[in-house]
Order: structure tokens, then C-alpha cells, then sequence
């Protein structure tokens, strides 16, 4: 069965150019939210597997999206998108529950890599 | 098919230009308000998006000259800079240059150099001073600069005034010629004469358009008036606004501007009661005023609506007996509505104990005067301890009204629907006389019916006392209401309801105020337009 992504980011550019790399992969993306309350009602309602989480956001900050979601889905595996230079933020969610990270800007196979890994760690979890 | 390449430079490009308008906008409220956090904030993220995409674009100069950008204004935001000083012209100057870059992108154009720029950047972050260009340099940049024109065009008022004059006298000539065509009955030219009249429609409706302007732009002066002078006069107010988007014409808004301003003063100062006041009275503390506009209609609705110690009628009626402005009998009998009607009238603005007892009176004759001469309607309505409303009802454009037209003498004449009540045709038996006054009983109300013909052409005299007698065969009446009164006008007879295009009189016929101006039917007739508040005021002073 294919693994099902949720995408969160506020710009539109970065949501297609995810979509596409994950799309392509063979990933099923189930949604792709635009700011933090988007993101915490599509995380209910579509249970993705994974979700890549830009760290700022119009309303909220990557972090209380992530805080939010690891509430309801403590399952769901969480990686966050960054910049350089965003260290301190990334450390802190990382040890707020986020699964992996990546640094934009990305190269297709980085982001593979990452998500490909991010969701073996949760099935291997279950097995 | 778009390559994907192509389709992520499109999306780039639409999302940058946004982005950077928006980062126009914000820099600029920044400007005004230094600390404003939250477009700090969207400076912050804007520059942090603009960054990464441009990087994932291959566009690093962008990405570089962004990354900088949001490492100062990650600095502002954690208070450790200010927007103060040399910094605000370095990023202004920044903000500039990405727009710039994005166009060159746009354009396929080699990049401008931001070594300068970026060194500057770097100045600020070290917390030292930047090297600020020359004016020289400056002008000769603004010189290449490519040169972008809005789509909006700022345009005088008096413009679209001389517009809509000429569209006015177009309206009139197009019911000539569909009259005139129809009288010749050609069917070529009837075809043309209607095919002219559809498209001097549209263009009056697009003039007509173009004048509108959303009410919001007058409210939003209206946060600033209120808590100063909720200040001025101790009071705890807080405003709520509904309806910004509404739109009126111009004009009708620049009209209003005094009368609103001088409703909220009135509403702070005499209506709304001090926060203990309010308490002692069971009611929050904080006083509520609330400013609306919602379309009825054609017309549109403005109203200052507050929660304090509202009018006290029985006040109200005391002091009009003793102002004379009324019979104590007479007074007895009015309901609370038109008693209220009485706050409207010039001798009352002078009652300063009224003023004080009811909180309401000052001035207000000089609000309704202003809403009149637009042809439009001033109510108010309050409830004894829990606030005061009043309500502006005004026309969307100036420009053309719904009348009622009619004859009288051979003549022609209009009044504004605005102001018509009611048609009605009725026979003697229907007519009383109760001193000297002619009356007649309309739904339970008895309203005065005088002749037009008699009213306009008097003279300086009181009209002679109304006989029975004189009342020969059915009589057919138009009742008018002009501030909760109404009169029944007696006319020779109706013609039908048109709208009309109203035009001022032109010197030295100005002067008389009984008509509010001259429209030209589709005949070519003139027709006067009647001024029902200024008829009604000349029945009042002349009754017998």
C-alpha cells in the first residue's frame, strides 16, 4: 500500500515542488496545507503516515503545529522542513517529537532519502 | 505540455511578485509603526520563503540578498535593532532591489549588482554604520529603473462630476429621441433609438460606478475621533464597525462626513453614561457604539448605534410645548416616534436642559438639514436605559431618483419617491375640517391634506381656513412624509413614476427653496422637482 503524506507549507512553490518529488516517487499525498490551522484539521482528517512540516508559518510556528499533532497522533511521523541557520528551532523540535529533518533547499534525492527512512523507522516500529 | 521546469519558474514568479508586494506593504506600515509586530513577523516569513524558493530556483543572488534581509528583520523582531535611523533606508532599499531582481527574472534581464547592498546588510548586522549612496547615484538608478504603472488611476472628483453632468443630459435626450421615435413609428429608427438608450444605460450605471467608494473609508477615520473623545469626556467606549465594504457615491460619503462626526461626539458625550453611571445602572461598564451601512434597496443604510441612557420622551414633549412648538393638547396625543421627531427641529438645538436631561439635541437640526439636501432620511429610535439609534437613509448616487410625476395647472411636476408615502384618490365624504385644517383618516391616523395649488401660489399670508365646500368630486392625493409627518398633497392628476435626472436650478431661480431642481421629460417638457421637507415646513409655518 502506498504511504500517505500530508504537506505543509506556506509557500505554494514549495508545495508543488514536494508534491512532485513525492508523487513521482510513488507516495500518495493526501493534502497539502497552507498555514497551521489547515494543517492540524487536514492532519485529523486525512491520518497521513508522514507529514512534512515547514518550521514558519503564517499563523502558527512549525513547532505549535507539531506539539498539536503529536497530541492527537503520536504515531505520525514528522519531518520538518528548514533553512539554514535555523538550528535552534529544529534541535527543539526534534526533541518535541519530529521524526527527521531536512534543509532547504533540497535536492530531490535528499528528500527521498529522508522520507523513504523516516517511514521505515515506523514500520519497523510496528514489526 | 509545459515542461516542469517552466511550470516551477511560473509559480516562482507569481509567488515572488506577491511576496513582494506584500513586503512593499508592510515595510511601509513599518514605517508608520516601528515596532509593529505583526508585520514584522510577515516581513520575517515573507523573506525566509522568498529565500528558500529563490535557492531552489537556482536564483542565489536573490536567495543571498533575501537571506540577509530576513537576518536584519529577525533582529528587529527580537528587539535587538530597532527600524530606526540608517536602517530603515537600507532596507527600503533592499525591499526595492528584490523587486527589481524578481523582474529581471521575469524578463530574462542580467541581475543588478547587490554587492553594495549586501555589504551595507552585513554593516547593520556588526552594528555598524552603513555607507548610504549619493542622491547623485540615486537618480541615475531611478533613471534605469524600469517603469511599472499601476492599474489604478487616481482621478478628481470634479472629473467624474462633469462626467456625470453630461451623462445626466444624455439620460434626457435618450427618452426624447425613444419618445420621438415612437411618435414617427420608423422601425429602423426605433431600433436605433432603443439600441442608444441600452448603451446610455450602461454608461450611466458605469459612471455612476465609477463614483462609488466603500463606506469604510470614512469609518475608518472613526477609531481615533472615538477614543479621543471618549478621553475628553471620561467615558469607557469601544467601537464596533459593520458594513466597511458597502459602497456610496463620493459625494453622498463627503455630505455625511460632519453629520457622522457629529452623531458619534453626541452619542459619547450626551448618550453614552460614565462607567459608574453604567454600573450603578446594572449595565457593563464599558460603553458600546456601534457604526454600520447596509444596503436597502437602492438606498443605503448608515447607523450610530449606542447602549447608554437612551431619550426620555416625556422630556422631550415638556420642552417642545414649552418652545411652542407645539399645542399642549396636541402634544398629548403624539406617539413616542413623533415626539422623538421634534429633537430635529432648530429651536430645540438651543435647549440645553433638554441636552443634559434627555442627552440628546444639540445641533441635530443642522445633521438632518445635511441628510435633506441629499434627498435622504434621518430616524432615530431609543428605548429609555438601554440606548439610542440613529439611522441615515441615503440614496447610492445623487445622480438619478425614482419621482412620481403629476399635474398640476397644465403643468408638470416630480417628487422623489424618497419622499412619496402614498397615492390615493378619495371622495368628500372621506374629508374633515378640524380647525380650519383639512383632514382625513389613513390607516388610523388622521393626516392633513392641503391644496398645492393654494399652498404654492399664497403668498406671504397664513392659508385661509379650509371649508368643506371646497372639496367638489374625487380628489387625487399624493401623501408625502417628511420627518415621521405626513401631509397629503391635492393635485390635479397623476401622470406616472419615472426616474428622473435631477439638475439644480440655475440663478436667480436658486433661490426658491421649495424646489429642489428641473428635470427635462422625455417630451422635452420642464418639469420641476418638489423639495418635500421645504413644502412641509412652509404647511406648518402657514396653517391656519
Amino acid at each position: 500500500m502506498k504511504n500517505r503524506i500530508l504537506i505543509v507549507d506556506d509557500s505554494f512553490y514549495m508545495r508543488t515542488m514536494l508534491k512532485n518529488m513525492l508523487t513521482d516517487a510513488g507516495y500518495e499525498v493526501v493534502g497539502e496545507a497552507a498555514n497551521g490551522q489547515q494543517a492540524l484539521e487536514m492532519a485529523t482528517d486525512t491520518k497521513p503516515d508522514l507529514i512534512t512540516l515547514d518550521v514558519i508559518l503564517p499563523d502558527n510556528t512549525g513547532l505549535d503545529v507539531l506539539k498539536g499533532i503529536r497530541q492527537e497522533q503520536p504515531d505520525v511521523k514528522v519531518v520538518m522542513c528548514s533553512a539554514v541557520g535555523q538550528e535552534v528551532i529544529v534541535n527543539e523540535a526534534l526533541e518535541s517529537g519530529a521524526t527527521a529533518y531536512i534543509v532547504k533547499p533540497f535536492s530531490e534525492e535528499k528528500v527521498l532519502e529522508i522520507v523513504g527512512s523516516a517511514l521505515q523507522e515506523s514500520d519497523s516500529d510496528q514489526a | 505540455m509545459k515542461s516542469r521546469e517552466q511550470e516551477y519558474r511560473e509559480i516562482f514568479m507569481a509567488e515572488a511578485l506577491e511576496y513582494y508586494n506584500a513586503m512593499s506593504r508592510h515595510i511601509s506600515e513599518l514605517e508608520r509603526n516601528p515596532t509593529d509586530e505583526p508585520s514584522l513577523n510577515e516581513l520575517f516569513r515573507l523573506m525566509h520563503n522568498l529565500k528558500s524558493n529563490s535557492r531552489a530556483m537556482g536564483y542565489n543572488s536573490i536567495g543571498e540578498l533575501a537571506h540577509h534581509m530576513e537576518t536584519i528583520f529577525g533582529l528587529i523582531r527580537s528587539k535587538e535593532k530597532t527600524f530606526t535611523g540608517s536602517v530603515v533606508p537600507v532596507l527600503f532599499t533592499g525591499i526595492d532591489t528584490i523587486g527589481e531582481m524578481i523582474r529581471a527574472v521575469g524578463a530574462n534581464e542580467d541581475m543588478p549588482t547587490v554587492e553594495r547592498l549586501l555589504d551595507n546588510l552585513d554593516r547593520l548586522v556588526r552594528g555598524e554604520e552603513p555607507i548610504l549612496e549619493e542622491e547623485e547615484d540615486d537618480t541615475d538608478e531611478d533613471a534605469n529603473r524600469k517603469l511599472e504603472l499601476s492599474d489604478l488611476v487616481y482621478i478628481q472628483i470634479k472629473k467624474l462630476d462633469h462626467l456625470m453632468n453630461l451623462v445626466g443630459e444624455l439620460i434626457i435626450d435618450r427618452d426624447r429621441v425613444l419618445t420621438l421615435s415612437q411618435e414617427i413609428g420608423n422601425p429602423a429608427l426605433l431600433m436605433a433609438a432603443t439600441h442608444l438608450s441600452r448603451i446610455a444605460d450602461e454608461l450611466q450605471y458605469s459612471v455612476m460606478d465609477a463614483r462609488l467608494v466603500g463606506v469604510g473609508s470614512l469609518f475608518s477615520k472613526f477609531p481615533r475621533v472615538v477614543r479621543d473623545v471618549a478621553t475628553a469626556e471620561k467615558k469607557d467606549v469601544e467601537l464596533t464597525m459593520v458594513g466597511e465594504d458597502i459602497q456610496i457615491d463620493r459625494n453622498i460619503l463627503q455630505i455625511i462626513t460632519d453629520s457622522l462626526l457629529h452623531l458619534v461626539r453626541n452619542a459619547i458625550g450626551h448618550g453614552l453614561e460614565t462607567p459608574q453611571e453604567r454600573v450603578a445602572a446594572g449595565k457593563p461598564a464599558q460603553g458600546h457604539l456601534t457604526l454600520s451601512a447596509q444596503t436597502e434597496r437602492d438606498d443605503v443604510l448608515i447607523q450610530v448605534q449606542d447602549d447608554g441612557r437612551g431619550i426620555d420622551v416625556e422630556s422631550v414633549r415638556r420642552k417642545a410645548v414649552e418652545r411652542g412648538l407645539v399645542a399642549a393638547n396636541v402634544a398629548a396625543t403624539l406617539d413616542a416616534d413623533a415626539v422623538r421627531a421634534f429633537l430635529f427641529e432648530p429651536g430645540f438645538s438651543m435647549a440645553k436642559e433638554v441636552t443634559e436631561i434627555s442627552g440628546r439635541g444639540v445641533g441635530l437640526d443642522v445633521v438632518k438639514l445635511a441628510i435633506d439636501s441629499l434627498g435622504g432620511q434621518l430616524r432615530v429610535e431609543s428605548v429609555l436605559g438601554q440606548g439610542t439609534t440613529f439611522t441615515l437613509v441615503l440614496p447610492t448616487s445623487i445622480a438619478v431618483k425614482g419621482a412620481l410625476l403629476f399635474q398640476l395647472d397644465q403643468r408638470n411636476y416630480a417628487i422623489p419617491l424618497m419622499h412619496t408615502d402614498s397615492v390615493v384618490s378619495l371622495q368628500p365624504e372621506n374629508f374633515n375640517v378640524v380647525g380650519g385644517v383639512l383632514l382625513t383618516r389613513l390607516q388610523d391616523e388622521n393626516v392633513p391634506v392641503v391644496s398645492l395649488r393654494r399652498l404654492l401660489h399664497n403668498g406671504d399670508g397664513p392659508l385661509p381656513p379650509a371649508v368643506k365646500a371646497e372639496v367638489e368630486g374625487r380628489q387625487d392625493i399624493i401623501i408625502v412624509k417628511y420627518n415621521n409627518r405626513r401631509l397629503g398633497l391635492i393635485v390635479d392628476r397623476f401622470l406616472r413614476q419615472q426616474d428622473i435626472v435631477v439638475k439644480p436650478m440655475s440663478k436667480p431661480l436658486d433661490t426658491i427653496d421649495l424646489f429642489g431642481g428641473v428635470t427635462l421629460l422625455g417630451s422635452g417638457q420642464v418639469c420641476l422637482v418638489l423639495d418635500v421637507p421645504a413644502l412641509t415646513r412652509l404647511f406648518l409655518a402657514k396653517r391656519p
